[in-house]
């Protein structure tokens, strides 16, 4: 039952929801569609929880993305020892740098006033989403060793086979209940993510990289002539 | 050539009383709201002084602006990956208290409070907490009038020497209003990772599209000028519009309408895109003649043609000839981009101000019974000072405009006094009888009509339902956090 609500019913519907939600949000409103930063009025703390948090899990998100976007690769990567052996070190680093990041991100909202008045519900439950999911995730990597490994195994063809719409409960259903909890609150975050200032994540900048640096709008020639 | 029109504000400082009209009317208009309170779309500041944000000039700080690499220009900053990879915590922006904590006063205490031995007190509180401010340490205009001088006017960093305001005999004193420059060279747009920062290629107005920023905070560090501000309460960037919704109907700026001094100007300038990049490469002192150089003769006939080539219509070419900042900037010369160093090439000019005559009590009382005009080498105000403010450090350009308004002066006290004018003081400093003329009219009797020579938009062409569509102004969704 709980596996069932786990890797079924929670995926397809955070899967839903940012397919549904998502283009919803980007075309009826995006004056939200914002970070929110609140470093113009505090900075001194954010800078340590700020920088630790984003290189730690995008480097980690990047990580787990790889698994799945290229297995054969990383399976062959993988099976030198010590790529192993250093990949998972770095990895644990990167989360311990993750969790210390996310830690000191939810404290300084909530040891400041001004911080606390601007924040919202969907913040504190965000901060507590992503500090477990990253404590999880430490939890696992160092107690569940060579996780990068069995990764490849079990968790990569149960996502393959949720694409193909035909869910293997049997790769999931035997993990401990820590990883349960890891992998539910992956699919929670996921599903929030349209609702959320999560969104902020949706953005990429190649234009910036590639387009001249003065950007010109015309209203009598809209298309053309950029610069 | 590339012929491009801009809508560009001239201030004539020597007129500024520090009166701040300008700052309310456009806080009244814009900047009323919650996430903005702190924010001054146009401020007024006592020079010499830090200004505001404190310090904004101090580029070794706030790292502002452009610096031309030999043959290139690049922001002062960070280039597009350093960018990207301080996205997360923006290492140069200013906050909140370099600006200043907005309050108000809780008015309603004094009808509400319980019955007591003392006068009940409206007492401040933050507009961002909501918690009571025992002391109010800073605001929008704290060293207004050269209060706190030593502390604040010391710290200018266009002053050579500091003492010179330590001193009565030698303090001076001036004002500098300031908006979004709406620069041919932006670093606010080059900056954007969003791509949300954009210049209008009509009129050249620069405008943050509040649906694509994202908050990265870039533009507010790579302004030099400090006129990108951050929405604490929307996460978004925002700045001077240069009241677009009037100027699009023929009115002008909030700004320039409310000011009491009659001491702001608005008119087309066409310039050439093509030579942007180029003139800005040059050495800071020479960067004036630079800015000067990019702007078109509207007369001429090849500039009229490039203009229409690339769209600019009869009308602005119209407004273009009569425009009261081409003759301010260009002909007269009188008109100086504000730290033209910076390198955004800004698109609004200051006329230097006059000063009182640095003099002991006899020297005054003997120029006073010759009814003289004092010569410019007694002004109070240090050539350097204001060379460093408008002249990236040329002091030519600055004395040169400072001669062309004491001639003003002379010739015109002449003629009032039906005195023979002496045309030799109007040619040394480059000036003749009709451009004189032409001077006194607009920085005195001149209505609002000369002073401000608004053309119809390009708005006005199109057709009446489209336009109906395009035209709204005004943000009627959900913004902000909502709380």
């Amino acid at each position: 039952m709980l596996n069932t609500l786990i890797f079924v019913v929670l995926p397809y519907v955070a899967l839903a929801l940012v397919l549904v939600v998502t283009p919803y949000r980007f075309f009826s409103n995006r004056l939200g569609w914002t970070a929110y930063s609140t470093q113009f009025l505090e900075r001194r703390t954010l800078y340590w929880g700020i920088n630790p948090w984003h290189y730690g899990i995008i480097l980690i998100l990047l990580a787990h993305l790889a698994g799945i976007v290229a297995p054969g690769v990383m399976k062959r990567l993988l099976g030198n020892k010590d790529a192993l052996i250093f990949l998972e070190s770095v990895g644990l680093g990167l989360g311990f740098l993750a969790l210390f990041g996310s830690i000191i991100l939810l404290l300084r909202r909530a040891n400041s006033t001004t911080l606390k008045r601007l924040t919202l519900v969907s913040d504190w439950v965000l901060l507590l989403l992503l500090i477990t999911q990253t404590a999880t995730g430490v939890y696992i990597s160092l107690f569940m060793r060579w996780g990068s490994q069995w990764y490849l195994h079990t968790v990569v063809p149960y996502f393959y086979s949720l694409i193909s719409f035909n869910p293997q409960l049997e790769y999931m259903a035997d993990f401990p209940l820590i990883f349960k909890l890891h992998a539910a609150g992956a699919f929670l975050i996921v599903a929030l993510l349209p609702f959320t200032k999560l969104v902020h994540m949706l953005y990429q900048p190649f234009t910036f990289l590639k387009d001249p640096p003065i950007l010109y709008r015309w209203q009598s020639k809209p298309k053309e002539r950029v610069g | 050539m590339d012929v491009r029109a801009q809508l560009v504000m001239v201030f004539n400082l020597d007129k500024c009383i520090g009166c701040h009209a300008c700052s309310l009317s456009c806080k009244n208009i814009w900047t009323d709201r919650k996430g903005a309170e702190y924010m001054w779309w146009n401020n007024v500041e006592t020079k010499p002084g830090v200004g505001y944000p404190k310090k904004w000039e101090d580029q070794e700080e706030f790292k502002g602006g452009w610096v031309a690499d030999g043959q290139n220009l690049r922001l002062k900053a960070m280039g597009k990956g350093p960018t990207l990879l301080n996205m997360f915590f923006q290492p140069n922006m200013p906050k909140l208290e370099d600006y200043y904590e907005p309050f108000d006063f809780d008015y309603g205490n004094l009808y509400g409070a319980k019955g007591g031995d003392d006068q009940p007190v409206a007492e401040a509180f933050s507009q961002i907490s909501g918690e009571k401010m025992a002391h109010i340490k800073a605001g929008p205009n704290w060293d207004d009038d050269l209060s706190g001088s030593q502390v604040y006017a010391a710290e200018d960093v266009n002053l050579e020497d500091r003492k010179i305001i330590e001193q009565y005999s030698t303090m001076f004193m001036q004002y500098l209003p300031r908006i979004c420059n709406h620069c041919l060279n932006p670093a606010c747009v080059a900056s954007c990772p969003s791509r949300a920062i954009y210049k209008r290629g009509e009129d050249g107005v620069v405008l943050v599209d509040q649906e694509v920023c994202k908050g990265w905070r870039f533009c507010t560090s790579a302004c030099p000028y400090k006129k990108v501000y951050f929405n604490w309460n929307s996460g978004k960037a925002e700045k001077c519009i240069f009241c677009f919704p009037r100027t699009e109907t023929g009115q002008c700026n909030a700004c320039a309408h409310s000011c009491v001094g009659r001491i702001r100007y608005v008119g087309v300038l066409l310039y050439d895109a093509a030579k942007v990049e180029q003139a800005l490469l040059k050495p800071d002192n020479q960067l004036v003649e630079a800015h000067r150089a990019v702007i078109l003769d509207p007369r001429d006939e090849a500039v009229r043609e490039g203009a229409r080539k690339n769209g600019v219509p009869e009308q602005w070419l119209e407004a273009a000839e009569k425009s009261p900042v081409y003759a301010l900037v260009k002909e007269f010369g009188l008109a100086l981009p504000l730290h033209p160093e910076f390198r955004t090439m800004p698109m609004a000019y200051y006329i230097p101000s006059l000063s009182p005559v640095l003099a002991a009590g006899g020297e005054l009382h003997e120029l006073v019974e010759h009814g003289t005009i004092p010569p410019r080498e007694s002004l109070r105000a240090p050539i350097g000072y204001l060379a460093s403010l408008l002249g990236g450090g040329n002091r030519e350009v600055v004395a040169a405009a400072l001669e062309k308004l004491i001639a003003l002066r002379i010739h015109m006290r002449a003629k009032n006094l039906n005195q023979p004018p002496d045309e030799a003081i109007l040619a040394r400093a480059g000036l003749d009888e009709a451009g004189a003329g032409r001077l006194y009219r607009l920085f005195t009797v001149g209505g609002y009509n000369e002073r401000n020579i608004i053309p119809p938009q390009q708005r006005e062409d199109l057709d009446s339902h489209t336009r109906k569509g395009a035209s709204g102004f005004g943000i009627l969704k959900k913004t902000g956090r909502g709380k």
